[in-house]
């Protein structure tokens, strides 16, 4: 235990006095100071809506600590089943693993930052209990005794109890991972569909979340039980169903106590701990993740032969690339713009119609897109990382064209799945559609080529989000001088003149970032 | 002394290690040959305690997933994986914790030199690159003091003098009576440390030899012999 605790000290040292020398770490700072403002904000804001809603009360706190209860404990419980719920890093297989520790103590351990989680979330509930929701402090104390000792006492013997039982078959984890979601799913359901017929109010709420059966679901439920005796004031039903959570604990605790442990589970760990090495790679290089690990990629067999001299024949090999992949070009991007597509059209239908003007609110969507998502990089930003595309005997801008012409083809479709659903349910006039998904197409090139002129002008400097934030604030300023000419001249002049001034605007733009981003593609050495 | 007996190791319905025995004794240096996908990282991690598998694994006459082994055995994996967030010192100061080695400071400084790493004691896990990991691997394993020791490929990385550094090493262990595993491709580089060679193909050890049986014989001729290749 000494060694893991020196691990862990040591860590936090060297990172908080790494940190102090990155200038990264005062972007972080500036941040997260106007990241706490808007939180104080927010539960200001909930307080008040809570009081509009008349859920300032015990019951109000209940209904939220029950969702929070499912959801949460269903969802820990999932990842600790499919062996995922612990982060471990490459260095734990290395050094941990082989090392004569009690494996059952390297799981413990290694879970501290799910304790710190918990903590902070009780420590949340306590302040709102007391000030949203006006509970007495003494009631709100055995609360955060309950989240913070019971909770987390319950929540570490499962764990080790999951972690290390030999006899749960893979296949038992599938079919337990099924239930947990088909249940969690159900229930979503049924609380959209219920909400959506009753509306949300305390009254609707409490009768929901006062249905007998929630308190009787084993462990969960009986949690659930807990947390209303101490809320609410006992009940037949709590009462039972806190005495059942506190026997589960003990029973919990003594299970996993007297459990062997040979340390099998290293097997899914060091497993695991390779593919959070490679999510978390991925991310720092800019890509979409959406979760860690699974299925190894499988490519389609396809057989093409492309004859291109130069730097056209990075084009094609992605091309042939992209030909190999299970959706082709199409991407989590792709879904993303469906979603985007379809949520906005059926939400914003009738409002947006009526404005007569619902163009522009098709165009205010396609810049929030562009300028808000983390964006999609596909293989061009990968060409970069790769010695070759240095070697090409060819100019860099038609590298940078020809390694970047895919993700204008991709942005293009996307900007068709965005635009055309939602421009007709929106009624917006064909011509606008077909100039906004231009606009769409020229806004993702023109983002793609900021990014590459950010890495030449910060480097490493700032890390890949000192990158971001040069690229969102040199984009801002780039195409808010064209806005600011397309809305006057459409004021002054003619409205119907702004698609077009911005398409001309931000078409010459782009193209001279891309002139200037070039460089990038010349040498492999950054600039700075 | 590391003792294997019948292990056996299966993939989902890949058998990648089959019924494979081995013994070798104290002071000994065994290596481990066969061409790639044989199943010898596979017998590695298991002897590490990184696999589930079938079969009897001991070190000492310890089973290999009791803590009693594990204090007297090091591993150096193939890919070293450094904490990023701790020196090279403090990754040494946490095996000595770990294992509760006794090693002095004096003798972790005369590691780290032989592997010219005494001026790098304050660099961090990502500052290192990949040999300069290896160099730290090794040191590690080192300061366990260990009676077992595992290399997975050891010289990939390594440069010259940290190659001729570790071949001492591992006679200096040998004359210890340190128990010395070497899996690796360099043919060349293990010739003049071998005492016995275990020939893998196919999860399978296919030939075993000891030095002193095979008389002249090199490791070269002994692995296309018995692996049916062309020695070129």
């Amino acid at each position: 235990m000494k060694a893991l605790m020196y691990l862990t000290r040591q860590s936090l040292v060297n990172n908080l006095k790494k940190a102090i020398h990155k200038p990264a770490t005062l972007l972080l700072i500036v941040f997260l100071t106007g990241y706490s403002v808007f939180i104080i904000w927010a539960l200001g804001m909930l307080g008040k809506t809570m009081q509009t809603m008349h859920f300032d009360s015990a019951q109000g706190l209940v209904v939220i600590v029950t969702l929070w209860s499912l959801y949460i404990f269903l969802g820990n419980f999932l990842a600790y089943a499919s062996r995922k719920g612990i982060v471990f890093r490459p260095g734990h297989t290395h050094f941990v693993f082989t090392a004569p520790i009690n494996p059952k103590l390297v799981l413990l351990h290694s879970a501290w930052m799910n304790y710190i989680s918990s903590v902070v979330a009780n420590l949340l509930f306590v302040i709102g209990g007391i000030t949203i929701f006006g509970i007495a402090p003494w009631k709100m104390l055995m609360f955060f005794l309950v989240g913070c000792v019971l909770e987390n006492l319950f929540e570490c013997s499962l764990m080790v109890w999951l972690y290390t039982n030999e006899n749960l078959t893979e296949n038992m984890v599938k079919i337990l991972s099924w239930v947990i979601k088909g249940f969690l799913a159900v229930i979503t359901l049924v609380i959209v569909l219920y909400f959506r017929r009753e509306g949300i109010t305390l009254v609707s709420a409490t009768a929901f979340f006062d249905w007998p059966v929630l308190q009787m679901i084993p462990f969960v439920g009986w949690n659930i039980a807990l947390y209303r005796l101490i809320l609410l004031g006992p009940t037949m039903l709590n009462v039972i169903g806190s005495v059942l959570y506190l026997c589960s604990v003990l029973g919990m605790f003594i299970v996993a106590y007297r459990m062997k442990c040979d340390g099998g589970y290293y097997e899914e760990a060091a497993k695991f701990a390779d593919d959070y090495a490679e999510m978390r790679k991925k991310k720092r290089n800019g890509e979409l993740v959406t979760g860690v690990g699974g299925k190894r990629r499988s490519f389609r067999k396809t057989q093409s032969s492309y004859q291109a001299r130069g730097a056209k024949a990075i084009f094609f090999r992605q091309l042939l690339e992209y030909k190999k992949e299970k959706y082709f070009i199409f991407s989590k991007m792709t879904l993303f713009s469906l979603i985007i597509a379809g949520v906005m059209a059926l939400s914003m239908y009738g409002g947006v119609k009526d404005s007569g003007v619902p163009q522009f609110f098709l165009l205010g969507l396609v810049a929030y897109v562009t300028f808000i998502m983390s964006g999609y990089l596909g293989k061009w930003e990968k060409e970069l990382q790769n010695p070759y595309l240095f070697l090409i005997p060819d100019k860099a801008y038609k590298k940078l064209w020809y390694a970047t012409a895919m993700e204008h083809l991709k942005a293009f479709l996307d900007g068709m799945i965005i635009c055309v659903p939602i421009g007709i349910a929106w009624k917006v006039a064909p011509v606008y559609i077909i100039q906004t998904i231009f606009i769409y197409t020229i806004l993702q090139a023109n983002r793609l080529y900021m990014r590459v002129l950010a890495q030449c002008l910060v480097g490493d400097l700032l890390g890949k989000t000192g990158q971001n934030v040069i690229r969102m604030l040199l984009q801002m300023f780039v195409l808010g001088i064209g806005i600011v000419i397309a809305g006057l001249i459409g004021l002054f002049v003619n409205p119907n003149l702004i698609f077009s001034i911005v398409i001309v605007y931000s078409l010459i733009v782009t193209a001279i970032i891309g002139l200037v981003a070039s460089v990038r593609f010349d040498s492999m050495e950054q600039l700075v | 002394m590391l003792e294997i007996q019948e292990l056996s190791k299966t993939y989902g319905k890949t058998l990648a290690v089959d019924q494979v025995s081995l013994f070798l004794p104290d002071g000994q240096v065994g290596i481990l040959l066969g061409p790639n996908g044989a199943g010898k990282s596979t017998i590695i991690k298991s002897i590490a305690g990184l696999l589930r598998y079938k079969g009897r694994i001991r070190i000492q006459g310890i089973p290999a997933k009791q803590l009693e082994a594990k204090r007297i055995f090091a591993y150096v994996p193939e890919i070293p994986a450094m904490f990023e967030a701790l020196t090279v010192r403090e990754h040494i100061e946490y095996v000595k914790k770990a294992y509760g080695s006794a090693i002095t400071d004096e003798e972790i400084e005369k590691i780290l030199k032989r592997f010219e790493l005494d001026d790098k004691q304050e660099k961090l896990g990502n500052e290192l690159s990949k040999g300069m990991m290896q160099k730290v691997s090794i040191c590690c394993a080192l300061a366990i003091q260990p009676k077992v020791i595992l290399l997975d490929e050891p010289m990939v990385g390594l440069d010259p003098k940290a190659i001729k550094e570790l071949k001492d090493v591992v006679l200096e262990l040998r004359n210890q009576g340190v128990t010395v595993l070497i899996s690796t491709h360099m043919l060349e580089m293990v010739k003049e440390l071998w005492d016995a060679v275990f020939v893998m193909d196919k999860g399978h050890i296919i030939g075993a030899y000891n030095k002193a049986e095979v008389g002249e014989k090199d490791l070269d001729s002994l692995f296309f012999e018995v692996t049916g290749g062309e020695e070129s």
